[in-house]
């Protein structure tokens, strides 16, 4: 603990201060996990006048139900793809950005401005964009000879689905790949000039392993935004469909607690996610310890 | 080097217009009538209607309630946006505070109680939040809506360390003065902390106006509804084979996004700065 | 806040012996567009006809939202007074006790007439318990009916279909005028359910669950498995259309002329009549005269209204009340002529019949029509537990055989497993 050499000390007055954090915790945080934790191993009637005692049959129905092992699936491959053309293409911009001498903050305004959109309503635009009767990007697609029918076809739902948010999380690793760039010292730029009159060599050389921290890091921000953020997007755009191949765990937890009024279930889903998450964290901390320093 | 300037700037614009297009569309398309809409899809260019269409998703309710208009979903995702950002930095500057200048027991206990909130987004714990917040009777509230959003630490974490970069000499100044911790806090740290503030409350504004999962399942009275979840009714509109007044849907769309835009544009540096520390 | 503020003003109006307030009620529906509108009109009259109730219909979104809002607010001990449950739900809440009140109940005990018999024959047991007493106030009843474009039937020199067998030289003579044949808009309802009560076949055990709890489906069948190939088949050789899981974007490839025709709800009638600007006609349900050749009546689907409990004597006093209202029949003969729905009780049905409405419309009559079909062992209803989930996997499945990603026969087999699943999760929650 690298603290502060001087402190107060006082008896009450540093609670006073950490009190309502440590209260919203507490009561929006801790009784939530716990009580997922609880009624994942019991069987409740929809509109919560009994419930039973049922071990590990929640966990059990989960880890045979076909249906749940693929939204674990494709929540993996579809994170990897978002996150790779996501930070793909912020890269590719940010590097441009970062060469270029002039209208440098205006291109950084207008990239990163779709930042302030919410997923929902990215969803519902591409929706608009996409749609059969009025979609623009539909008529041009199945003009190409794509029969692009995201309704009843997987592979076009899903495609759309990555699209939408891969556009929405671009500005931010935009954003931390210009930054990573900029802190760059000019006199390594100007040696790596010097050396390697190649600029793609130069990129592949010095800039990109300089970046790898970056973005390790932004991996990491980017396959939680996809398993999570992307909630919106997918309950505007397919609601999981066509024959639940774009359901998230997200999502299905959703379904299945919310909708499908089987909390018991649903509460289940909650843990595995929970300890998922845990699970990428340690990662985290394994190979970048510099985000916690306390 | 001027050739591959050109090339950069190509490429650049390439990226902006990815980006822009799809909402410039829908802008466009909002100017247009219902008929051109449905008959030649989306538009391109503006069209004769001006900006008719949202004088009437603003105050046009539909329904039998006659509360939910597109100015009383704007007026609650404002609140949302405004509680949440500023409960979130009052919140976790005391926190901090209490972390960061004071010889605490269990400090240590504590630090790792609120670093855990970090690592379950509210998604994964929706449905027992849901339950709980039910319990308490807060369906339907402004606070239902904004306190459970706030026990996630992020910010808690970034004004802890920020102060850490605050000189001991301050406090030694400020002890010698006879300063107590409320003076030093009020006096010394809050006004220190003003652009961090600010950088944070642009992020966390943008954060709370966007929320969709959470309003959805915790408002049942539509006025209670903000913008952001308001849209899905557009969609249920459409899913039942009903056509929606595509202008005003699309005036809908975007109302939601220019208000959080607008703050992102204008107070471009403060976000730039909110996000990289936010993010940290 | 705003109720402590609503419940002050009220106390401060009965204290001030302003006791006239009327007493108010919320009802959540599923009813949007026109329907909403027409639903929103027949408040309006009730709430102008007395001074005692004030009901508020509110717009809860599709069926599947309402049914989970009222879940929902129940919980949270803020349930409405009324509120419709679709087909689908009709187990969920009749099988919980204590979550409502049986209509019956309420209308005697606040000295309203009742009699079951008064309500046409398909609708009677529909919504009712295991001793046939009503629970459930059947309110937007309706069933697929088949809708079609009658200019593109007559280019192609073609009637619209009675059985599925015609339907194949139907389409394809549609085909070689340009035309896909035939879309549908909700594959559970149409192609599992009615295909059922139409062809008279079980569906689940106990009584299609009427009888008790059932724990098992028997959709994997050798004649559904027939008509979903079929269907298949027909999808391959463009006679079918396919349009994914969301009724509005199957009814519209109607309304586009991009189909021939469409199978919805008799409820759809009235919409229809504004969004489509072509001349169109309606017929019963198709059925394979291979499965049963004296193809009978079909399920009345659409939805109920359901008193919900935890309210006051006064509350179900203004819900008797309407309730009351809604049975009339001249409230019904308005809800049925605006909106394709089919009147529920014999009184409405003959003053529609008396006031000649179906002489200058027959295709209005469509679907009350084809529910006074013969009745047959099978087509009282179903009461299966969880089984909107099920639904959620018959779309599944339909989605997955319409790309050719599984076969006929893999996907009713996962839909069983689901269904069955869902009846034992179901039969355990209930005590």
């Amino acid at each position: 603990m690298a603290n502060k050499r001087v402190q107060f000390s006082h008896p009450i007055i540093p609670y006073l201060f950490i009190a309502p954090q440590m209260l919203i915790i507490a009561i929006f945080f801790i009784w939530p996990a716990l009580q997922a934790a609880y009624l994942s191993f019991m069987l409740e009637d929809p509109w919560g006048m009994s419930r039973e005692f049922v071990g590990l049959e929640n966990y059990q129905y989960l880890f045979n139900s076909a249906e749940y092992l693929y939204s674990f699936g494709f929540s993996i491959v579809f994170s990897a793809l978002v996150a790779f053309l996501s930070l793909g293409t912020a890269l590719i911009l940010a590097v441009k950005a970062n060469a270029v001498l002039h209208m440098q903050s205006t291109y950084r305004v207008l990239i990163t401005w779709v930042y302030a959109i919410a997923p929902a309503v990215a969803g519902i635009t591409a929706y608009f964009i996409f749609n059969r009767h009025i979609g623009v990007m539909y008529d041009f697609l199945n003009s190409l000879g794509w029969q692009f029918n995201p309704e009843a076809d997987a592979v076009d739902a899903s495609a759309l689905l990555i699209l939408v948010s891969v556009w929405k999380q671009i500005p931010v690793n935009f954003v931390f790949f210009l930054a990573g760039l900029q802190g760059i010292p000019k006199a390594v730029r100007e040696a790596a000039a010097l050396d390697c009159a190649n600029e793609r060599r130069r990129f592949w050389t010095i800039t990109f392993p300089l970046l790898a921290p970056t973005g390790f890091f932004l991996l990491v921000i980017n396959i939680t935004y996809a398993f999570f953020d992307t909630f919106g997007i997918i309950d505007t755009l397919t609601q999981g469909t066509p024959g639940g191949r774009t359901t998230t765990l997200v999502y299905k937890v959703y379904q299945d607690g919310f909708l499908g009024a089987d909390l018991g279930l649903s509460s289940a889903q909650s843990v595995v996610l929970m300890l998922l998450v845990l699970s990428l964290t340690f990662v985290q901390f394994r190979f970048i310890e510099r985000k916690i320093h306390y | 080097m001027k050739k591959i300037s050109l090339i950069d700037h190509i490429i650049l614009w390439a990226g902006v217009l990815f980006l822009l297009l799809p909402v410039w569309l829908l802008f466009a398309s909002s100017t247009h009538t219902v008929e051109t809409i449905v008959k030649d899809g989306l538009q391109l260019l503006p069209g004769s209607q001006g900006f008719g269409a949202y004088k009437i998703a603003l105050t046009e309710a539909s329904g039998f309630t006659d509360v939910a208009t597109g100015a009383r979903m704007l007026l609650n995702s404002a609140i949302m946006g405004l509680g949440f950002a500023i409960g979130k930095i009052i919140v976790s500057m005391c926190a901090a505070y209490a972390l960061v200048y004071f010889r605490i027991p269990f400090a240590q206990l504590l630090f790792w109680i609120i670093f855990s909130t970090l690592l379950l987004p509210l998604e994964v714990r929706i449905v027992p939040s849901y339950e709980v917040v039910s319990q308490l009777g807060m369906l339907n509230s402004y606070t239902g809506l904004i306190v459970p959003l706030i026990a996630s630490a992020t910010a808690t974490f970034y004004f802890q360390q920020f102060y850490k970069t605050i000189p001991d000499e301050l406090l030694e100044a400020a002890q010698l003065d006879n300063a107590g911790p409320f003076r030093f806090f009020i006096d010394i740290l809050v006004p220190l902390s003003r652009t961090m503030m600010a950088a944070m409350f642009i992020i966390m504004f943008v954060v709370g106006w966007n929320q969709y999962l959470w309003p959805l399942m915790m408002t049942t009275e539509e006025s209670y509804y903000t913008i952001v979840m308001g849209i899905k009714s557009i969609l249920s509109v459409m899913r039942e084979a009903r056509i929606p007044d595509y202008s005003v849907a699309f005036a809908m769309v975007i109302l939601s996004m220019l208000p959080p835009v607008a703050v992102v544009v204008i107070f471009q540096r403060w976000f730039i700065q909110g996000l990289v520390d936010s993010e940290k | 806040m705003n109720k402590t503020l609503k419940a002050l003003t009220l106390s401060a109006g009965l204290l001030s012996g302003l006791a006239s307030a009327a007493t108010e009620i919320e009802w959540w529906h599923a009813m949007g567009g026109s329907l909403g509108d027409t639903v929103n009109a027949m408040a309006t009259e009730f709430n102008a006809s007395q001074s005692d109730y004030k009901i508020t219909p509110i717009y809860k979104g599709g069926y599947e939202e309402t049914i989970t809002a009222g879940i929902s607010a129940f919980r949270a001990g803020e349930a409405p007074a009324i509120i419709q449950i679709f087909d689908a739900g009709a187990a969920t809440i009749i099988n919980a006790k204590g979550a409502a009140l049986s209509v019956e109940d309420i209308l005697v005990d606040n000295g309203y007439e009742f009699d079951i018999n008064s309500y046409v024959p398909g609708v009677r047991y529909f919504y009712a318990d295991a001793n046939d007493k009503m629970i459930g106030m059947p309110f937007n009843s309706s069933t697929p009916v088949l809708y079609y474009n009658k200019a593109m039937l007559a280019d192609a020199g073609v009637k619209p279909p009675k059985t599925w067998e015609e339907f194949e030289t139907t389409a394809e003579k549609l085909k070689q005028k340009g035309y896909v044949a035939l879309a549908q808009s909700h594959t559970p309802w149409i192609f599992f359910e009615n295909f059922h009560s139409r062809h008279d076949l079980q569906m689940a055990d106990k009584d299609n669950g009427f009888s008790g709890l059932p724990n098992k489906v028997m959709y994997n069948n050798k004649h559904l498995k027939m008509h979903l190939e079929h269907v298949k088949a027909w999808k391959d050789a463009g006679y079918y259309g396919y349009y994914g899981r969301v009724w509005g974007d199957n009814e519209n490839a109607f309304v586009k002329k991009e189909v021939a025709m469409w199978i919805g709800s008799s409820g759809s009638f009235g919409g229809l009549k504004t969004s489509a600007d072509f001349d169109f006609g309606t017929s019963y349900l198709p059925y394979w005269e291979s499965i049963n050749k004296d193809a009978g009546t079909t399920f009345i689907g659409g939805a109920a209204l359901f008193a919900m409990a935890g309210h006051t004597d006064k509350e179900y006093e203004a819900v008797a009340a309407f309730f009351n209202y809604l049975t009339k029949p001249e409230t019904q003969y308005f809800w049925h002529r605006e909106t394709g729905y089919v009147p529920i009780t014999n009184a409405a049905y003959n003053l529609a019949k008396d006031d000649g409405y179906y002489a200058a419309n027959p295709d209005a009559e469509v679907g009350i029509k084809q529910l006074s079909l013969d009745e047959g062992e099978w087509t009282k209803g179903y009461r299966l537990g969880f089984y909107v989930q099920t639904r959620e996997s018959i779309y599944r499945e339909m989605d997955r055989i319409m790309s050719g990603e599984t076969t006929v026969e893999a996907a009713l087999k996962a839909i069983e497993t689901d269904a069955n699943r869902n009846l034992e999760r179901f039969a355990r929650t209930v005590k």
